[in-house]
């Protein structure tokens, strides 16, 4: 095959059996890779009411066709599983380049099962896989766990592990591949956890067969050119990073502020990204064959937060910073240092810390619960605390470790919990930006934005300025930005590449690589097949549209202050044109008309 | 009137903020002072021939003036005015 390797690898972690299976060409190009094959691998073999820890569940690690190859800021990869979280399908998108290593190594996808009997990890070495103990390895962080595997396996390998969080079982604890980047969310790292799987190392000395060659070269010269030349995607996220998002979203009142109670942050500057060019950052950092490099190598100097690493960007700055109503950006950057380090989801952890807040602050818990940490809105140091008490499932952080809304919920309060379908709602409101209300509402993983990033149009003006307000036209909107992410998510490519790049482009570099034909339509339809087969899945697992909702606090509790005063989030009068968008029946639920449209029935 | 810059404009203005006490009617009559004043670092994020440049977001009391009257938005003396060149995250 071309683009693909061709072979699945599949592990039994219990008896250790190893299988290696043909890729079904069909199915590579109705669901392309990464995202939407492993979400068809779950729809064939998983049963989606099974418990997300239990031995039942499946985790997938899959690249796309365009990883390992030189398409530009294209070496991601997926991992798929049921997200303990939510109990919605998970598929969880990271870059670096452990994605491109597995495609050296000639894997399309890698499908762990059951569970090890003892702390474990997986060496892939091209056709070479072993089951290892990792006794030695277990309760080590993941910078340590991973230097400690490039010397037992190959200088060069690439290893994706989880820290203590993932060991503990923490809800939301990640999967981290080279030491920094995230397959951050819903869980996926409590699902490697509970698998006994410590790591998987993999180094490959294949290449990616390219059909036409020189095709291919042309398609990707054209499309590096059009993102180097695009004003944001060319300059902007490398000076700056996704950071610099802080300041325009507070300046239009859309900065989620002390738990989402409003949408400004009187200093929110002082967390941003020019902050944060000025103080902490070394170096930018880019993933594999990345022409971007939004990435953010940085140091804190000040002895009382000091570290090194990478990050933070926007969400997880929001997420510690003004959603805590904190403005230390050494504090925030230290937050986001223990996260990768012990392995969590940046976005939910901060979050689920707001909430902690809010609920401490309003007398809902005191230090009795906290086991005397002083969760008061603006308290940095309790803020990292409590960071590393969850990651490590220590005191408090065993119960922080549930997440926000089984936290809420233990005390009697889930609506202070600011989720859609139990994950938490990134660093946008509902409130004052309607269209990525409607996102988290309908999102398949629940509170995400990246899945349907309408903040691009509605306020950066990116390709085209829609009116953030407006309700008109949003359903629509929404339902497009979420075909096309799942179709490029499903790709290889990183999701920046859309500052410059449109359907026609993947479409234009997929064909020469493949083979294939393929064009923009297609790639798109590829997409709507998989966003249907996520909601099939999360179907089927009980989620209806009584699902489909947000906080009360977005669609009651009026904006309290600031330059969208007064605005509610109007999802519920956008989701039933959103469901008639999506051909989709009144109760949410995706027609026999429309599945057979996509080849779903 | 305030205004207000960010990320690279910040390079060319060595602010990043400032309180405007020159007269502007409407939002063109102050981009075109401040273009003036500033120069081609950063007139070239914010205007082209006359008109708002493609990606720039100019928010006037955190509203984006493509929402209000565009160029012609009008000012009052306690406006304040954001200018954001090009921006990306997620």
């Amino acid at each position: 095959m071309n683009g693909w390797m061709g072979k699945i690898l599949r592990v039994d972690l219990g008896s250790g059996k190893v299988s290696v299976e043909r890729l079904d060409p069909k199915l590579a190009h109705d669901y392309i890779g990464a995202r939407g094959l492993g979400t068809k691998i779950m729809w064939d073999e998983v049963d989606p009411n099974v418990d997300p820890l239990s031995p039942a569940n499946k985790l997938i690690f899959a690249p796309g066709p365009f990883s390992g190859t030189f398409a530009p800021s294209a070496g991601r990869y997926d991992v798929v599983t049921k997200g303990p979280l939510t109990g919605t399908i998970a598929a969880s998108n990271s870059g670096g380049s452990f994605g491109a290593e597995l495609k050296f190594a000639g894997w399309d996808v890698v499908i762990l099962e059951g569970k090890a009997a003892a702390p474990s990890y997986l060496w892939i070495a091209d056709d070479k896989v072993e089951l290892r103990s990792a006794a030695h390895l277990w309760g080590k962080d993941v910078p340590t766990t991973t230097e400690m595997l490039y010397a037992e396996t190959a200088e060069d390998a690439k290893v994706a592990c989880i820290g203590p969080a993932g060991e503990k079982l923490v809800l939301f604890a990640a999967i981290m591949n080279e030491m920094q980047r995230a397959a951050g969310r819903t869980g996926v790292g409590a699902v490697m956890g509970s698998k006994n799987l410590k790591a998987i190392a993999v180094r490959g000395t294949k290449g990616v067969r390219v059909a036409d060659k020189d095709g291919f070269a042309a398609a990707c010269a054209e499309t590096s050119r059009k993102i180097k030349e695009h004003p944001v995607g060319g300059t902007g996220l490398r000076l700056y990073g996704t950071d610099v998002l802080v300041n325009i979203l507070n300046s239009v009142g859309g900065l989620p502020t002390g738990n989402f109670r409003t949408g400004q942050f009187a200093t929110a500057d002082k967390v941003g990204g020019e902050s944060l060019a000025a103080r902490e950052l070394q170096r930018p950092r880019g993933c594999f064959a990345c022409i971007i490099s939004c990435g953010r190598g940085t140091k804190v100097l000040s002895p009382k937060y000091a570290g090194a690493g990478e990050g933070p960007e926007y969400e997880s700055a929001w997420g510690f910073g003004p959603d805590c109503n904190i403005d230390d950006l050494d504090a925030v950057t230290k937050a986001n240092y223990i996260c990768n380090e012990l392995g969590l989801d940046t976005i939910t952890m901060g979050s689920t810390i707001a909430c902690a807040i809010e609920m401490f602050d309003r007398g809902i818990i005191g230090t009795a619960e906290t086991e005397g940490l002083e969760l008061l809105p603006g308290n940095a140091e309790a803020m990292v605390e409590a960071v590393r008490l969850t990651g490590m499932g220590e005191g408090f952080g065993k119960k922080l470790g549930l997440g926000s809304w089984r936290l809420a919920s233990m005390y009697g309060h889930p609506e202070l919990s600011m989720t859609a379908k139990k994950q938490e709602m990134p660093a946008y409101e509902p409130r004052a930006i309607q269209g990525i209300g409607l996102n988290y509402a309908t999102n398949n993983r629940g509170g995400c934005h990246v899945r349907g990033y309408t903040i691009s149009p509605e306020v950066l003006g990116v390709p085209m300025k829609v009116d953030k307000d407006a309700t008109e036209g949003k359903p629509a909107l929404v339902a497009l930005f979420q075909n096309l992410t799942a179709a490029i998510d499903s790709s290889g490519a990183c999701l920046f590449t859309t500052f410059g790049l449109g359907a026609e482009d993947y479409a234009a570099m997929l064909a020469p690589l493949t083979g294939e034909a393929w064009t923009a339509e297609e790639f798109l339809k590829c997409g709507e097949r998989i966003w249907n087969l996520e909601r099939l899945w999360n179907n089927r697992a009980g989620f209806t549209a009584a699902d489909d909702a947000l906080p009360p606090r977005m669609t009651q509790e009026p904006m309290p202050s600031g330059p969208s005063k007064g605005a509610v989030s109007r999802v519920p009068e956008m989701m039933p044109e959103y469901y008639a968008v999506r051909g989709w029946s009144p109760a949410g639920e995706p027609t026999t008309e429309k599945l057979r449209e996509l080849e779903l029935a | 009137m305030k205004v207000q810059y960010f990320a690279l404009l910040r390079n060319a203005t060595h602010k990043r903020e400032e309180t405007w006490t020159r007269p502007a009617a409407d939002v063109r009559g102050l981009l075109t002072d401040l273009c003036t004043t500033y120069g081609e670092p950063f007139a070239k994020w914010v205007m082209e021939n006359g008109e708002l440049a493609k990606f720039v977001v100019v928010l006037v009391d955190g509203h984006d003036v493509r929402s209000l009257a565009g160029l012609d938005t009008p000012l009052a003396d306690t406006s304040e005015i954001a200018v954001f060149p090009p921006l990306a995250g997620g």
